[in-house]
């Protein structure tokens, strides 16, 4: 396993004060990007602040090899082969807003399911940070014949927007294992880079167990698909309540029960 | 040792780069600094440049001598297809700009240099129903926050330093006809804010909430019969139900609180004026239909009114009665001075009223055709109504008699601020001079619909000009000076220690003018009509004027014949900012 970490800046230079022997130890050669993409770099400094990273098999991303429907892409992200996750984010190197969502599970499985809008063909990456601090980055290279994030979402199009915003649908399915949720929101997720229509999207989201504890936390940014809908393992739970804000400051609460 | 002591060197650096972090964040906006804020001349914390609402700057460097030195800055245009009606207030403080714009959008730059630092643009539902353009005249600064309202009835509360949404609330049902584009103000930590919607039947109202959360404290109903709440519990009902409304019309009654308000801290009261009542038919509904077009003093603790004064009781013209309610110091003869308020109303009457208790000084025209009445009674300080300058009653499903009124609805004085000089001892009013064509009309209502009863036409009274930038002395009411206008002035006035009054116009002008003659002393073509307020501050050494440009308002959507003198004129939206620069 190689590690790599960027020249100095100030942050590091702290850090190097801090454990200089480790720093020692780091004087080694970037991993090549298995997916060869020219914006590796820019995705590790912006999205992983230019920390500790290895590329793992542990962390799997499963979508298409080639989008069917750009504003529609199917992925599924799953970290679960590794111990003590704290948070993964998912990032598109080639997409105009390159920023996905993150996710920080609490107490449930490091695994997600969603659908995201592709500008153009594009590695679609997860990358896990560990409680050791190290990122561990999977991915998967999806084409596109591409648009996907300069159209006018459908609800913003139609003006049925207004009518549906924030309105929650939820399904659980009793499993031996782990539970699946799937929940869906309403919400155009307009990326702003449509003619005239200001970005406008759902930015955080919390998925809470039947008691109100803290089952998992989530960003999410402009490139996740209209009305987004995620599917979770969540443990034996079969309640659940769902809290977040969009960028306008408007307000998802709902409760999913049996 | 010597490179761990450079080490050590290099993380104090950096600790008191974060202390100096620390104080820059550190300068949030409090309760003194709105308090002070008429004062103080090195930010603008709160519409009307002061709670009381003055529009008065002490600052003097830019003065009838220098004006004509005075440059442009910086221009923001505020970009998008979205242009209409750029109404608002820039606010500054702590070295940003903060300005909103038509279709509820906000933006922040840096003060000097124009450089923007972000935008937010509210996502709007489609079925929105403003009555008059889509226009926002300003926000709030409080803490961290700059606090506005939207075209769908939310407050929106957003991080000073980056405009990201801290909190929002719904204010009120925007399918029902409520709507909002006024400025909210901040009173000892409450923001507090009105509503518009009056040609909808809405209830008008006067809200207050926590300016750091958004929870609501208290609301009260401007229409009769209405309950008010405190902290969630009921808190008596507006006036007496059924005393000056028949049946059931005070339940879609109006009088909206559409221009929000002032605030005088040497009466610890709110002033809010209310607008038409519903529908403007005023056959429909005998009585005096409190407290429609109406000045009311509230206490902000609480949100129990003190007093009103009706401008124009049982309204037939639409002429509201929301405009500014200015406290200033009414100097007698004797040397005594009169705690009291101007107010130039749509009706065409200049009042000044005791700030203490809300008795009638002084009413005298600012405008030179009223219709509507012959006076204003001192003595019971009702209007001395023309009984047949009142539109006559629809006969079955017939229009009623149409009769020539003026001022027009749009009124002797619109929305656009005055502003007062104590310098100078004079008010200057941004005035209009039209009548109208207006008759009535059967009309039930119906939620989310136009709720008038009533058609109108509105027409110039003289060819040369519509609008007059007036100085009036409040001692008197008499006008010292009037600077005329093609076009119907639009947009609001600054006043300052500098002997300079300024004000925009249609025709795209900022213009500066000597206070005490009204010479016009300097004038900037800034590209499409000046429909804003402008404001000044000094900042390190220079002082700096700002204005929105942007053609819109009620103007060009219901001017009626006024078009032929407004329709070749552009729209536009932008933020202009001049100044006089140093000299060495």
């Amino acid at each position: 396993m190689t590690l790599f970490r960027l020249p100095a800046c100030i942050l590091l230079l702290i850090i190097t004060l801090g454990n200089p022997v480790s720093a020692a130890e780091q004087s080694g050669h970037a991993p090549a990007d298995p997916l060869n993409s020219p914006q590796w770099g820019v995705m590790h400094s912006r999205f992983l602040n230019g920390e500790t990273y290895v590329f793992d098999d542990k962390v799997k991303v499963l979508a298409p090899d080639s989008a069917e429907d750009s504003l529609n892409v199917p992925i599924t992200f799953d970290a679960s082969a590794l111990q003590g996750v704290e948070k993964i984010v998912v990032m598109a190197d080639l997409n105009p807003i390159p920023g996905v969502l993150e996710f920080r599970p609490k107490t449930i499985p490091a695994r997600l399911s969603f659908r995201m809008k592709l500008q153009q063909g594009s590695p679609v990456r997860a990358a896990a940070k560990t409680a050791d601090g190290v990122w561990h980055v999977g991915g998967a290279w999806v084409d596109a014949a591409g648009g996907g994030c300069t159209l006018p979402s459908t609800g913003t199009a139609t003006g049925d927007w207004s009518s549906t915003l924030g309105k929650v649908s939820a399904n659980v399915w009793q499993r031996p294992d782990n539970n699946r949720l799937r929940v869906r929101v309403m919400h155009p997720m307009d990326t702003g880079l449509a003619s005239g229509i200001p970005t406008f999207h759902i930015e955080d989201m919390n998925i809470l167990d039947e008691s109100g504890a803290l089952l998992a936390e989530m960003t999410l940014h402009e490139p996740i698909s209209e009305n987004p809908m995620l599917s979770l393992d969540v443990g034996k739970h079969t309640g659940f309540r769902l809290e977040g804000h969009d960028n306008n400051g408007n307000r998802i609460d709902a409760e999913v029960v049996e | 040792m010597k490179a761990e002591r450079s080490f050590r060197q290099l993380l104090l650096a950096l600790a008191v780069g974060c202390a100096l972090n620390t104080t820059a964040l550190m300068a949030a906006v409090t309760d003194d600094d709105i308090a002070n804020d008429a004062t103080t001349t090195n930010d603008v914390v709160s519409y009307g440049m002061g709670l009381q609402g003055q529009r008065f700057s002490p600052l003097d460097k830019l003065n009838a001598d220098t004006v004509k030195n005075l440059v442009p800055a910086f221009v923001l245009s505020y970009g998008d297809e979205k242009q209409r009606g750029q109404e608002a207030q820039p606010l500054v403080h702590n070295g940003k700009i903060f300005v909103t714009a038509s279709y509820s959008r906000a933006f922040a730059a840096d003060a000097k240099t124009g450089e923007e630092l972000w935008q937010y643009n509210h996502r709007l539902p489609d079925g929105i129903l403003p009555c008059c353009d889509v226009v926002n005249r300003g926000g709030a600064l409080y803490d961290n926050l700059f606090i506005f309202s939207t075209l769908d009835a939310q407050l929106v509360a957003l991080d000073q330093d980056t405009g990201k949404v801290v909190w929002k609330e719904k204010m009120e049902d925007f399918k029902a006809g409520y709507s909002n584009t006024a400025a909210p103000i901040v009173v000892k930590g409450l923001v507090i804010t009105g509503v518009s919607g009056g040609e909808f039947g809405i209830v008008g109202k006067v809200e207050a909430r926590d300016a750091k959360t958004g929870k609501l404290v208290w609301s009260r109903p401007t229409v009769e019969g209405h309950m008010g709440t405190l902290d969630g519990k009921d808190n008596g009902i507006t006036g007496e139900t059924n005393k000056s409304w028949p049946g059931d019309l005070w339940k879609t009654g109006g009088a909206a609180t559409w221009l929000g308000g002032t605030y005088d801290p040497d009466t610890d009261s709110l002033f809010f004026g209310t607008g038409n009542p519903a529908p403007w038919n005023s056959h429909l509904r005998p009585g005096d239909n409190l407290y429609s077009s109406s000045l009311l003093a509230i206490d902000p603790a609480t949100g129990k009114i003190k007093w009103h004064y009706q401008w124009t009781p049982h309204d037939g013209w639409d002429f509201d009665g929301v405009n500014e309610f200015v406290s200033f110091d009414l100097k007698q003869e004797d040397g005594t001075v009169i705690k009291a308020g101007g107010h130039a109303d749509r009706n065409g009457f200049f009042y000044v009223l005791d700030r203490t208790n809300g008795k009638l000084i002084n009413a005298t025209p600012f405008v030179n055709q009223i219709t509507w009445a012959k006076g204003i009674d001192l003595k019971t300080g009702r209007p001395e109504y023309i009984d047949d300058n009142r539109p006559g009653a629809p006969e079955g499903a017939e229009k009623g008699k149409s009769v020539f009124s003026a001022p027009s609805f749009l009124g002797g004085k619109n929305w656009m601020p005055m502003a007062y000089n104590p310098n100078t001892d004079l008010f200057y009013v941004p005035a209009n001079e039209w009548g109208m064509d207006i008759w009535n009309e059967p009309i039930t209502y119906k939620k989310g619909a136009a709720y008038l009863g009533a058609g109108f036409t509105i027409k110039p009274l003289n060819e040369d000009y519509i609008g007059a930038l007036r100085a009036i002395d409040p001692k008197t009411g008499k006008i010292v000076w009037e600077a005329k206008n093609n076009a119907p002035l639009w947009g609001g006035v600054l006043t300052t220690a500098g002997n300079l009054v300024f004000t925009g116009t249609p025709e795209g002008y900022l213009k500066a003018y000597d206070a005490k003659t009204g010479e016009e002393l300097w004038k900037f073509q800034t590209g499409s009509g000046v429909v804003g307020c402008p404001t000044t501050w000094e900042q390190d050494g220079e002082q700096f004027v700002a204005v929105p440009s942007g053609w819109g308002g009620a103007v060009p959507l219901w001017g009626g014949d006024v078009a032929e003198r407004v329709k070749h004129l552009n729209q536009g939206g932008s933020l202009w900012v001049f100044k006089l620069p140093k000299t060495s």
